[in-house]
């Protein structure tokens, strides 16, 4: 069970902490993409009239798409977001867009921000990693699944669970290694194995599609009861106005407690067969399996919504739970305490393994070099990667073509640039190397933004901006933490192997020719 | 010497095996015992695909791990295999729900 449990984590770690990292990141996806888009600076308007002035928008830009939609500002993201599809193909499913446009919800105007993909780009990069099509979705599920059995192996494993929790042995090599992966696994026990199947269930219809194909002649009639999707029928060809918002909002309110919606989807604009499907706001339920209204053009319910059973509420319910959107703020930072733990498992984990293997008189492997070199090229380089992600959206000139691939390809270029550091310098100056030069791009990207924006840390305290000030403090609290370990990796490095005593053979930490 | 590089293609070849039987048999075994599950489940049509779907990762979870860690993989992967196979035929036979 053991050895099950390390090859599993050494095959998928690396990656796995990039998940991690990233879906930590996604918590604050909003306030992420408020920070890249300073331009965005709003005065707040009612729903309402953020969609009126969308629709007014997209009349003039998009009149002859298949459909709108139409994300209305909250609390956490002030600007309506707007994009315009065309139809699907038969047989496949409409997906959200990865790009959209940013609206003053009060005129219904583009904003001219900066070209970037904003918090968006953690959503996305969490389950698609960056690569075409579904590969992305099949690598990671692939990962989640091993993890799902590395935690259950880790737990039989640990026979001992909840007495070597309380044992935490500082400075002694593998053991402390050892302790603190522990550690970070029970401690959130509960939270990685829910977020990992939660994770799995999310795209459940991807990786386990065959009972659909069991039961369905045409599967996507399932997905549309699973997700609740706004349905877009046929259009009948003959144009027609499209409906005042006003009455259909209100009808919403009063059957969802006097809220308005977070999401309006109109199917066949300008056509007589024109629907509005009006979605409550995710900020209110648990479930991911959003309360739909579907109103034809002239303001009629149509189609009720399938009541989900046990089975479809459960897979919805768990989605809500992994993507934790209805969370206050409190429970949203808990959640992200939970998530850093998580992504401290897995780096522990990667950890564990190359110290685990060293033998004291003898040197280590070409293997264990190679995977002890990649731990810090991952788990140093990547947080380096997206600090250079953000000075990217600050520096990076405003005019300029593919503007937010660009900002992607900093991040590459400092990730490969911190990846190459364990394989030139000597072993002993690889860490704090790559957590010295993370202290220093953290600690610019406050810097960068009271220099080119007028809302830095200052600004943005006293106007009571709570997600930009909260975005620098974070970057500076991450930039002391990284100088923390460079200079604690620095120490450990020029310190010689703690001596042990010879009654338990273990395997000491060589200090690395 | 000869024993020693048979007995070595012989632990690489077991471990091979126990990787695939535990990797791709434990998928193709959980996906086809839960569908069948998922077929035959005398209940609503949307909700029985659902717990189908919901229950095939615990599945792959536990029979991956079983054939890791069971002692003799012999009989593991005959039950993981066989299984996975019959499923599939009882769902060939069954067909789609009508």
């Amino acid at each position: 069970m053991a050895s099950i449990h390390g090859w599993f984590g050494l095959c998928t770690g690396w990656i796995l902490f990039v998940m991690f990292a990233t879906g930590t990141a996604a918590f604050f996806r909003y306030e992420i993409s408020q920070w890249m888009m300073p331009e965005a600076n709003v005065a707040p308007a009612s729903r309402l009239q953020a969609a009126e002035t969308a629709v007014r928008y997209l009349s003039r830009t998009a009149p002859h798409a298949d459909s709108w939609t139409i994300l209305l500002p909250d609390d956490r993201l002030p600007f309506t977001r707007v994009f315009a599809q065309a139809a699907p193909k038969p047989g496949q499913m409409r997906m959200m867009s990865h790009e959209d446009v940013v609206l003053d919800p009060v005129s219904g105007e583009a904003i001219p921000v900066r070209a970037t993909r904003g918090g968006d780009f953690f959503y996305w990069a969490h389950f698609e990693l960056q690569l075409p099509n579904l590969w992305g979705r099949w690598v990671a599920g692939l990962c989640a699944m091993a993890l799902l059995g590395a935690l259950v192996s880790g737990v039989i494993t640990h026979k001992r669970l909840f007495s070597d929790f309380f044992t935490l042995r500082w400075s002694k090599g593998q053991r402390s290694w050892l302790d603190a992966h522990i550690v970070t696994s029970v401690l959130a026990l509960p939270f990685h194995v829910v977020i990992t199947y939660s994770g799995l269930v999310t795209l459940m219809t991807l990786y386990m599609p065959f009972a659909m194909s069991a039961n369905y002649v045409q599967p996507t009639n399932f997905m549309e009861r699973l997700y609740a999707r706004a349905v877009i029928g046929p259009a009948s060809g003959r144009a027609a106005p499209l409906p005042p918002l006003a009455p259909l909002f209100a009808q919403a309110a009063a059957r969802w407690e006097g809220h308005a919606p977070g999401r309006v989807v109109i199917g066949r604009p300008g056509d007589e067969a024109a629907t509005v499907t009006l979605a409550r706001s995710d900020r209110e339920l648990v479930t991911a399996r959003i309360p739909l209204l579907r109103f034809t053009r002239d303001g009629r319910i149509t189609g009720t919504d399938y009541p989900p059973g046990a089975g479809t509420s459960s897979a919805g319910v768990l989605r809500g739970i992994h993507m934790g959107r209805f969370a206050n703020p409190v429970l949203r930072w808990m959640y992200i305490g939970l998530s850093i733990v998580g992504t401290a498992m897995v780096a522990t984990g990667m950890l564990l393994w190359v110290v685990a293997r060293r033998r004291p008189k003898s040197a280590p492997t070409r293997s264990q070099r190679l995977a002890e070199r990649v731990n810090v090229a991952v788990i140093g380089g990547f947080p380096s990667g997206v600090a250079a992600l953000f000075l990217a959206n600050r520096l990076l000139p405003i005019e300029m073509p593919s503007r937010a691939a660009a900002e992607l390809w900093m991040l590459a270029a400092a990730w490969a640039s911190a990846a190459a550091v364990p394989f030139t310098v000597p072993a002993k100056r690889a860490w704090p190397t790559v957590w010295a030069a993370a202290a220093f791009l953290y600690a610019a990207v406050p810097i960068a933004n009271a220099l080119t924006t007028d809302r830095g840390l200052v600004a943005s305290l006293a106007a009571g901006d709570w997600a930009f000030a909260g975005f620098d403090a974070t970057m500076i609290l991450i930039a002391a933490c990284a100088a923390t370990g460079a200079r604690l990796t620095a120490k450990i490095g020029a310190k010689p192997a703690p001596q042990r005593r010879a009654a338990r053979t273990r395997p000491e930490p060589a200090v690395d020719a | 010497m000869f024993d020693a590089i048979v007995s070595n293609r012989f632990r690489v070849a077991s471990i091979a095996a126990r990787i695939l039987t535990a990797c791709v048999g434990g998928y193709a075994a959980a996906a086809a015992l839960t569908t069948l599950l998922a077929r035959a489940l005398p209940i609503d049509r949307t909700e029985a695909t659902s717990w189908g779907l919901l229950l095939s990762f615990p599945a792959y979870a536990a029979l991956a791990l079983w054939a890791f860690a069971a002692a003799r993989p012999g009989r593991v992967a005959a039950i993981i295999w066989v299984s996975a196979a019959a499923s599939a035929v009882a769902l060939y036979l069954l067909g789609i729900r009508p």
